[in-house]
């Protein structure tokens, strides 16, 4: 049923391509992520590749590392065709396609220089000692190359977070030019985590990289900095590609509307909120920390807002700001009428805020305990009473939390890791839930969750708002928040740049307003 | 099925080493003595209270390597004021908590507001506690003037069963208390299972894991009051020699009864196994040595089963 394991010299891919992809398909569980693909990475050229979340970018990525193995389709590399569903890591590598993800995979407590040498061979002594002045001369010399400007003995966690991207990148661009064949680099959104000013550092990095005769592929979402770094252009909307060659003389605009498949239109303004009768719950105002800047907003009660906004746009860090998980820079936060102090969980908790985090396994799970304790986890205090625990009350209470919010499971002992990821969900929102929260912090609420399931949480969340609870959604999935909200306010670069209210949310207004429009490159 | 095969292995090995004991010849007429099972039950109590005690940190996913050594202190702190300063009984067998417990809180300190790695605290803790030893001892038994009362207490027997057994029983009832039936030890399970999420549910973890250390280190002095009750001397040596036993239990526990989990019939088992086990080789004339390697190859072979268990039951789901 898979393609055959075998590397055949077909054809030799067309003059001018060092990366070819021709047909490459790729569905999951049925659903197509990746239809009928075709590229070509030509060297000495800076090749983008855009699309909205969702649109298969990050899908074609990983069948180029060998992550995925695609359905159908060749890839093609300095002259060696392979089925593109037998590409593996190793494979990759030997061709000579070089990848820096968005974590680097860098050493924050190593030097620069050791942090370069990684991945090439260490010159060494005999096979034996490492010859130091080696390392570091080379080191010199990509440095000057590519005008790195950082101490070669400075442990890497004390560089800019650009410079450790141009270090992870100068290494990548290293290792492929030890051998003659055709390099090719693959940057896979180096600059989502950077603030503009220092993403340029990136992208004059990607273009040197190119003019050393690398062909770079570039993934990114930042229109402006597509604008100014690529050479070519392939655009993905929905797994296809809508197009892909030289960039020519698109605009930001014609950009846009490949990505999304309508015009741009003008952004609505963010207006005051409704002049309700209520009290908002949430009152956010002048919030800074990490990417946010000068966040305002308010969430009334029994409304449910969501949030939108691109990988890196701050969505996850405003829900942590406002919970008290991490301390914002700057700003109040105002929960049911008193001040949340900064980063002070407790005093969140108690004001009435329940949050559920973005990884659910990681921090909301006790993954070695039962299904009942994982429901007890905040409020176990209740049924200490008459210096014991009342566990047939705790026992009951677990019982009509796994009826009410209609969590699948042989009964409330079971362990909680044996539970499916929804239902591992559902335990958390009933355990947030039994707080009798006034605002609910949602990050990420279906993630890894299986359709039925999705649709069971998004009833809970409504019935929550219905109950008189705030409600925050932040999500990446914008159908999700079209149709589970009543307003969306969208994230971009860490502003609020824009919201809608029903009934005009869906799903490609959101994408389009999602790509930051007011960075000029400097 | 593996679940519950899992769950009773420890006690069919334990049952299987007391039947081999009770018909090898050349133990048959000593193993199954009353005085033998007597005597292991007595000198065993003491090292499972300092096994139940250690269990606590282990629940909130810390080590505490230092019980063996503050047994030994406080041990000493219980002779010494009874032989060198006169102290009544009573006061003397304070003196010995009162140490374990502000042993405890230092430990406390370090991994819970300092931030230690516990195993490097306590690791460090346990050695200045052996310098100390040493320092006030130089190195001597203390022998004279121990109370007649506390040897009572080590050597007789109430209802036929060794006073250090009652107090294990009181022991395990009270830390099968804490654990399951106040709000703190739930939510000491909330932190050993996973810190970021219990950080997330608003649990204090600095105050949890503080109060498991202070726990442990009680314990650890009344274990040391109870060396003394047992050997009817001060010994600084003592000590460290209870710390491998000590830690090995837990481990070897949490494969047996409720797999997966540090638990205290668990524990306890793990501990009798282990000393019926190394009694009846010792009575078959196998040489001292054989209780280093039997305890060193109990807790590795304790923490590979439960890591093969975990990944079976992980995969399995």
């Amino acid at each position: 049923m898979g393609p055959a394991l075998t590397v055949t010299q077909v054809e030799a891919p067309a003059a001018g391509a060092a990366l070819r992809l021709r047909g490459v398909s790729k569905a999951f569980a049925g659903v197509p992520a990746l239809i009928d693909a075709s590229l070509d990475v030509r060297p000495g050229k800076v090749h983008c590749l855009v699309g909205a979340n969702g649109s298969g970018k990050s899908t074609l990525i990983k069948i180029l590392a060998g992550v995925y193995q695609a359905d159908q389709g060749t890839l093609s590399v300095g002259g060696r065709t392979i089925a593109a569903g037998a590409i593996t890591p190793g494979w990759a590598r030997d061709e000579g396609l070089s990848f820096v993800h968005q974590d680097l995979a860098i050493f924050p407590t190593m030097t620069v220089a050791e942090n370069f040498a990684i991945g090439t061979s260490y010159p060494t002594v005999a096979g034996v000692k490492i010859r130091w002045s080696e390392v570091n001369a080379r080191c010199e010399e990509a440095f000057e190359k590519f005008h790195i400007r950082a101490p070669l003995d400075a442990p890497l966690a004390a560089i800019s977070a650009a410079q450790r991207t141009m270090i992870a990148i100068a290494r990548a661009h290293q290792a492929q030019g030890e051998d003659a064949g055709a390099p090719v680099l693959i940057l896979d959104e180096p600059t989502a985590s950077l603030p503009p000013s220092e993403a340029q550092f990136v992208l004059d990095m990607a273009r040197r990289c190119a003019d050393d005769g690398g062909a770079v592929l570039f993934v990114g979402h930042r229109l402006d900095e597509i604008l100014f770094v690529a050479d070519d252009v392939t655009v993905l909307r929905d797994g296809r590609v809508v197009r892909s060659g030289p960039l020519g003389g698109m605009t930001k605009a014609d950009l846009v509307e490949q990505i999304v498949g309508r015009e741009l239109e003008q952004p609505p303004v963010p207006q005051a909120a409704a002049t309700d009768a209520t009290e908002p719950v949430l009152t956010v105002s002048g919030l800074a920390g990490g990417p946010l800047h000068d966040v305002a907003l308010e969430v009334r009660p029994g409304e449910v807002v969501g949030i939108a906004g691109l990988v890196g746009s701050g969505r996850s860090r405003l829900l942590k700001a406002i919970a008290g998980v991490v301390p914002q820079r700057a700003g109040s936060v105002h929960v049911a009428g008193s001040e949340i102090a900064r980063g002070d969980i407790l005093a969140a908790i108690r004001a009435g805020v329940a949050y559920l985090p973005e990884n659910r396994d990681a921090d909301a799970i006790f993954g070695q305990l039962d299904v009942r304790e994982n429901l007890s986890a905040t409020d176990v205090g209740r049924f200490w009473r008459g210096l014991r625990l009342r566990h047939s009350e705790e026992a009951a209470d677990a019982q009509q939390s796994i009826a009410d919010f209609l969590i699948r499971t042989s009964s409330d002992r079971q362990p909680i890791m044996t539970l499916s990821g929804g239902n591992r969900q559902k335990v958390v929102i009933a355990r947030l839930m039994r707080t009798a929260p006034k605002l609910l912090l949602l990050d990420e609420p279906t993630q890894g969750v299986d359709v039925g399931a999705r649709h069971e949480l998004h009833r809970l969340i409504r019935a929550a708002a219905d109950g008189g609870a705030g409600v925050l959604l932040a999500s990446s999935d914008l159908e999700e928040l079209a149709t589970n909200c009543d307003r969306v306010l969208v994230l971009a670069s860490g502003g609020i740049v824009a919201e809608l209210r029903q009934p005009e949310i869906d799903a490609s207004r959101l994408a389009r307003l999602s790509f930051p429009h007011d960075l000029e490159p400097t | 099925m593996l679940w519950n095969l899992e769950r009773f292995m420890l006690l069919g090995l334990f049952a299987a080493v007391l039947v081999l004991f009770t018909v090898l010849p050349s133990t048959a007429a000593t193993f199954p003595t009353a005085q033998n099972i007597r005597n292991v039950l007595s000198n065993e109590s003491v090292v499972a209270i300092l096994a139940l005690g250690s269990m606590v940190p282990l629940v909130v996913g810390q080590f505490d390597v230092s019980v063996g050594a503050t047994a030994g202190m406080a041990q000493i702190a219980v002779a010494a004021t009874m032989s060198k300063h006169g102290w009544a009984l009573v006061p003397a067998i304070c003196s010995g908590l009162v140490i374990g417990t502000v042993v405890g809180a230092i430990n406390g300190f370090l991994v819970a507001k300092a931030r230690i790695n516990a195993l490097i605290g306590t690791l460090g803790v346990m050695t200045i506690i052996i310098g100390l030893v040493q320092l006030y001892t130089s190195g001597a038994t203390i022998v004279t003037n121990i109370s007649p009362n506390i040897v009572k207490l080590g050597s007789g027997t109430w209802l036929g069963i060794p006073p250090t057994t009652w107090i294990l029983i009181g022991v395990a009832l009270f830390v099968a208390y804490l654990l399951g039936q106040t709000p703190l030890g739930r939510h000491m399970h909330f932190v050993g299972s996973n810190p970021t999420a219990a950080r997330l549910v608003g649990l204090r973890i600095d105050t949890i894991v503080f109060r498991a250390f202070v726990i442990s280190g009680f314990f650890a002095g009344l274990a040391g009051a109870l060396i003394v009750a047992r050997n009817g001397n001060g010994d600084p040596s003592n000590g460290s020699n209870y710390l491998l036993p000590a830690l090995t239990a837990p481990f070897l526990g949490a494969t047996a009864i409720r797999p997966g989990r540090f638990n205290i019939p668990g524990t306890l088992l793990a501990i009798f196994f282990l000393a019926f086990t190394i009694n009846g080789l010792n009575l078959a004339g196998v040489a001292d040595w054989i209780n280093n390697v039997f305890y060193g190859s109990a807790l590795v072979i304790a923490v590979t089963l439960s890591a093969i268990v975990a990944r079976h039951r992980a995969e399995s789901t």
